[in-house]
């Protein structure tokens, strides 16, 4: 047979083969991706980001190596805290592996607490740019986490870091909304519950502590806590003491002496609690029948007015705006 | 050999049986290779309407100056390349067919085995490729190196081998399957005196045993000294062939050697030779050996003291 | 040999015939020290146990980006090596018969051309089947030892933060499946799978190839390129919606028909991020390989059987 039409012929087999497997690849493709194995082609964004060489890798199947290395490069930007860069190379990192909790995780925690911290206490800055900064790193963290949630849904471990990142006193003060953030912290943690995480019983009381500080949920809060309480593995002193505000914030007319012992179970322990709580609340805690019931529990446990907690100077105020005087 | 003219099957099929086992261990008919040069040059015609016929037990050399058409007729019999034109078959079967290159062993021109084989190792491949196995396998091996002297050899690397070890392997691997019809191209190339009386020695020896030897080779003394037939091919064609004795012979000539005669002897020898009709003495003198065996005498000697 | 003998028939089978030249070309590519890159896979596999950087530790995360980077650049490092061995090791032999005319002594041989092209296929496949299966045990060993050590670490860590029992149970199951587990035995396969395609590509290739340079220059490119098949076929199924000139179209098309799709193999990334596939899975990927395993050795057979040698 002459070349010619040996070429010829040769062409029309591969052409036809082609064609019969097209549809099956398609499928398959479709599969996969579905299945979570492979994902769509390297978006332009990142391709842009990284080198011809690191291309050529990704695109053979190796976008995890690649990743891998992205992350010594980012580890070198935290060293050297350029914090540009660090989140430029996070998020061409989540776009190769996607499916990896530890850069979402990682890649958040630079962002809302060492880039954050970093602004905080950076004082080349004027006070005004620097809170921005802070804010922005602490928002860029938050957005990053709930991304990697969007593209891992079932990871407990990534909903549990968004909760306590949002139940952060440190960080609550940059998001807009207070009680929309304490209430996405509380949704994170009850679905980190669902999913299986390590320590569900901690979750279910730091999904509580969430729930006790929005304005407007106090009964959701207390039927938790009632719930919760029924379970003496869950008696720590934080659970005890919101359902100790909880149930007076229900019935401020109730004895928050008696109120008081039944939780706390004697006089002594009560006060202890009662106290520690009157004394330091960052995190914004209600406060509802604190001082009546520590007023009952040092007539109880003779403690004279001069001695009392209730007439000794606060700690000030939890105020952010102080810290970038 | 009796052709019965009966047209019954059964006849017919002993004709054939006869017809095969009297088949030429060679035949080529009308055979014509070209080669493309260039994508619109004429093409290259290596071998131009060559025929022959080599019978089972023979020894035949086709002889030729380089470039005269010699391998390309070797690799249309092998199958290594497709005619343009012709055919070839050997024992009756298609050249271009595998089958048929089961009866054949092929050494090609300067060959070159696999460098990280053994000697042994190389037999044991090819043995293993003709469908050998097991201890026929073993021993076939060990009579073929002893044949061609490459016990000692067995364990070395063949990458390690002279040239004259690679000839004689390659013999060892072209009959390792007991062939019928052993193909030489060029087997005495390049190969010292020595090397190349063992290999002739050895080409005598397969014509002993009824294997038929076709080899090609520019060397003409050495062909001469073991076909029986020879063709010789010029630029692709085959211009002379038939039998050795009978091209050689200068017809009217005559030759007599004779040992310790005396000068008297010697002319009373020219006076009768004078005195008849028509005959004449061309020369006396002398007879001279050749370089080569005069060579393999003082080597012999040399040895032996 | 003294008598004249009456010829024995010895007829060997296809079967038998193709391992033979399998396994003449295992050894031949294995005596040209092939293996000794090994030794730089087990460097590469200890190395990547160093690369442990800072991040928020918590019981559970530390150690675990070392497991994964000990997954990440073992497989990396696997396929890298495969690729590379088989399109050179296949570029190399063909090529290399001709050039020294063993293919002469071969094929003057009762030994049919698909015979022996199949069989130094599978000779390069055997090489680099064993290559993997020596890089997995290596990787495997190391992601044990480690896993282990992983596992002692992040139990001292929990215990030492009060974690409940059952916490730290979870954690350590959580963690051996990060360690050593079956996807990562189905990411090895698809990477034997992709360089068994690749190795009928070059071959074929090296068919009609005048040299191993050129062979192994247009079976890297046919590599990369069978990467972008999938972008040309969504290029064409979409071109008319987009507007694209009907040329474009079809020139996307008729890349996408030509060129296998190697995207298909490249399930080892979510292997390494421990997505789970199933065996129904694995045995299309399978079923495809063969394929298109079969498709190009029959096309470098049917290219090579008049080839003149």
């Amino acid at each position: 047979m002459s070349s010619l039409r040996k070429i010829i012929v040769l062409l029309l087999v591969l052409l036809a083969f082609g064609a019969l497997r097209l549809k099956f690849e398609r499928q398959m493709l479709t599969e996969f991706r579905d299945a979570g194995l492979m994902r769509e082609q390297n978006h332009l964004e990142s391709r842009d980001r990284i080198d011809q060489t690191s291309s050529a890798v990704a695109l053979g199947g190796l976008r995890t190596l690649v990743a891998t290395f992205l992350n010594l490069r980012a580890h070198g930007y935290f060293e050297r805290q350029a914090w540009n860069e660090l989140q430029d190379t996070y998020e061409t990192i989540v776009n190769l592996a996607p499916q990896t909790r530890y850069y979402w995780e990682t890649g958040s925690w630079h962002m809302a607490y060492n880039a954050a911290s970093y602004y905080l206490h950076e004082s080349s800055r004027p006070p005004l740019r620097r809170k921005e900064l802070w804010r922005s790193s602490i928002l860029q963290g938050r957005y990053f986490l709930e991304r990697g949630i969007g593209n891992n849904p079932r990871d407990w471990s990534l909903h549990a870091s968004l909760g306590h990142m949002l139940r952060d006193p440190n960080k609550l003060p940059a998001m807009r909304d207070r009680d929309a953030a304490l209430m996405a912290a509380h949704e994170a943690y009850d679905r980190s519950v669902e999913l299986g995480c390590f320590s569900p019983m901690l979750n279910q009381r730091l999904s509580l502590y969430c729930l006790a500080r929005v304005r407007g949920r106090e009964s959701e809060a207390l039927a938790l806590a009632r719930t919760l309480h029924e379970d003496p593995r869950h008696h720590k002193p934080t659970l005890l003491i919101l359902l100790y505000v909880l149930e007076f914030d229900a019935d401020p007319d109730q004895d928050a002496g008696a109120l008081a012992l039944r939780i706390f179970g004697d006089a002594k322990t009560a006060y202890e609690a009662l106290a520690h709580h009157w004394r330091g609340n960052r995190e914004g805690y209600p406060m509802d029948g604190v001082a009546q019931g520590l007023a009952r529990m040092e007539g109880l446990l003779g403690i004279p007015p001069l001695q009392s907690i209730l007439g000794q100077k606060l700690a000030p105020g939890f105020n952010p705006d102080d810290w970038f005087k | 050999m009796a052709i019965c003219p009966l047209p019954s099957p059964c006849a017919q099929f002993i004709l054939r049986f006869i017809m095969a086992n009297d088949a030429p261990a060679v035949e080529i008919t009308d055979l014509v290779k070209e080669f493309k040069t260039t994508m619109r040059g004429r093409p290259l015609r290596a071998v131009d309407q060559v025929s022959l016929r080599i019978m089972p037990g023979e020894v035949y050399g086709l002889i030729g100056p380089n470039g005269s058409g010699k391998s390309t007729t070797m690799k249309a019999l092998l199958g290594l390349l497709a005619p343009t034109a012709g055919s070839c078959k050997i024992f009756g079967r298609d050249s271009i067919k595998v089958d048929s290159r089961q009866d054949v062993g092929f050494l090609p021109e300067n060959p070159y085995f696999y460098k990280h084989l053994t000697g042994g190792e190389t037999l044991r491949f090819y043995g293993r490729l003709c469908g050998l196995g097991g201890s026929v396998l073993r021993e076939r091996i060990e009579v073929l190196l002893e044949l061609v002297d490459l016990k000692d050899a067995r364990d070395r690397r063949v990458g390690g081998y002279s040239k004259g070890m690679l000839q004689r392997i390659g013999l060892a691997q072209a009959m390792i399957q007991h062939p019928r019809l052993v193909i030489l191209d060029e087997p005495t190339a390049g190969v010292d005196p020595v090397g190349s009386r063992e290999i002739r020695d050895l080409v005598l020896k397969l014509r002993d045993q009824g294997i038929t030897v076709f080899l090609c080779s520019h060397l003409l003394e050495q062909v001469q000294e073991v076909c029986d037939r020879v063709g010789i091919i010029f630029a692709g064609k085959l211009i002379r062939e038939g039998k050795l004795e009978e091209l050689i012979a200068i017809e009217d000539q005559t030759e007599v050697i004779i040992r310790h005669a005396d000068s008297a002897l010697v002319s009373r020898i020219e006076e009768i030779i004078q005195s008849s009709d028509g005959a004449e003495l061309v020369q006396t003198g002398k007879p001279r050996t050749t370089l080569e065996r005069l060579f393999l005498k003082e080597i012999k000697r040399d040895h032996q003291s | 040999m003294s008598e004249s003998t009456p010829t024995p028939a010895f007829k060997a089978s296809h079967a038998s015939r193709m391992v033979t030249l399998s396994l003449h070309a295992f050894t031949q590519l294995v005596r040209m020290k092939v293996f000794y890159f090994l030794a730089v896979f087990a460097v590469i596999v200890i190395g990547s146990n160093f690369f442990d950087m800072a991040q928020h530790q918590g019981p559970e995360s530390v150690g675990a980006n070392v497991l994964r980077n000990i997954k990440s650049w073992s497989l990396g490092a696997m396929a890298l090596f495969a690729v590379v061995i088989s399109i050179v090791a296949t570029a190399l032999l063909l090529p290399r018969d001709i050039e020294d005319r063993t293919l002469y002594t071969v094929l003057a041989k009762p030994v049919p051309r698909i015979d022996y092209l199949v069989g130094r296929l599978m000779g390069v496949l055997l090489l680099v089947f064993v290559s993997l299966a020596v890089m997995d045990l290596l990787m495997v060993a190391a992601l044990h030892l480690r896993t282990g050590m992983v596992m002692e670490m992040q139990e001292k860590m929990a215990v030492g933060r009060g974690w409940p029992e059952e916490a730290i149970q979870s954690l350590k199951q959580e963690t051996l499946a990060s360690g050593v587990n079956w996807q990562l035995q189905a990411a090895v396969l698809a990477i034997f799978l992709k360089v068994a395609v690749m190795a009928a590509i070059c071959l074929s290739v090296s068919t009609f190839s005048t040299s191993t340079l050129f062979t192994t220059v247009v079976s890297f490119l046919i590599f990369f390129i069978g990467h972008f098949q999938a972008d040309a076929l969504d290029f064409y199924l979409k071109g008319v919606e987009a507007g694209t000139s009907t040329f474009s179209q079809y020139l996307a098309l008729g890349f996408s028909l030509f060129i296998p799709n190697f995207q298909l193999f490249n399930v080892v990334d979510g292997l390494v991020q421990n997505q789970p596939i199933t065996l129904l899975m694995v045995g299309k990927l399978v079923m495809m390989a063969c394929y298109y395993v079969l498709l190009y050795t029959l096309l470098a057979w049917w290219i090579f059987s008049d080839k003149e040698v």
